[in-house]
């Protein structure tokens, strides 16, 4: 039976502060690695973006089947900040910028 | 590890004698991950300038030394793990399950590093160098999924 996946909805987040912190925008990543359990990486994503389950579980399979999941575009401030909280709980989080 | 009751207050967790000497053996090894495994892009391309990465890289060393002197505090509290007929029980405030879990995850992925980045199933036969990364690794994996499933986080059959 094929699997229904709802995709969520990867929202721009409501711009404050100045242009320069604006411009260019940020991208969050979190690529796989082989040791994080899954339950893991589906509830730090809960913790950390404030996610359901739905949408954390999504992201962690795509993690886990695509290599990558783009979790967040956002500014740099909030990126790094992202990126922060994701590796305190060592998954393999960067941020680049949006081309 | 079991789940014995949770409410506001927090979690209380049943362990036998041997899972509490074998979990406060296991968190003696925290921190294991090197420092220079956390970068903030993967391409060196930084977002401003380099000050950025050095920033982050303190900021985690701070919150990992601040992890180390929670785990000394808890291991040095007597209260924490309270004497029962059947082995000890654990109490764990919500914030304290957090924490935990990042010790535990620190352990882990720490002891995968040692054992050179295997995938999963490819593991090292054990040996006498390696024995203890592998058995961190799964002592903190089977820890973690206690803790995961009081929070009510469950692997689903749809995951595979």
């Amino acid at each position: 039976m094929a699997e229904t996946v709802v995709l969520p909805d990867l929202e721009r987040e409501e711009q404050t502060g100045s242009k320069s912190d604006l411009e260019p925008g940020w991208l969050v990543i979190c690529w796989n690695d082989p040791v994080n359990l899954m339950t893991y990486v589906t509830h730090v994503f809960q913790v950390v973006f404030g996610w359901n389950r739905q949408k954390a579980e999504f992201h962690m399979l795509q993690v886990h089947r695509q290599g990558k999941s783009l979790l967040a575009r956002t500014t740099m401030e909030k990126a790094e900040h992202y990126v922060h909280q994701l590796q305190k709980y060592t998954l393999h989080a960067t941020m680049e910028r949006e081309s | 590890m079991k789940l014995l009751r949770s409410d506001q207050r927090g979690f209380v967790f049943h362990l036998g004698k041997r899972e509490k000497h074998l979990l406060l053996e296991t968190l003696q090894l925290y921190p294991l991950i090197p420092a220079s495994r956390h970068r903030i892009t993967r391409n060196g391309d930084s977002p401003a300038d380099d000050e950025r990465p050095r920033l982050l890289e303190e900021a985690l060393a701070e919150h990992r030394r601040e992890n180390r002197r929670q785990l000394q505090a808890m291991l040095n509290e007597k209260h924490r793990f309270q004497e029962t007929e059947a082995g000890f029980q654990l109490n764990l405030s919500a914030p304290q399950m957090e924490w935990l879990l990042q010790v535990l995850n620190d352990i882990r992925v720490g002891s995968w590093l040692a054992l050179g980045e295997p995938e999963q199933g490819d593991e090292p036969e054990p040996s006498k160098t390696n024995a203890q990364c592998l058995l961190a690794l799964e002592v903190c994996g089977l820890f973690e999924s206690a803790l995961l499933a009081a929070l009510g986080v469950h692997e689903s059959p749809r995951w595979r």
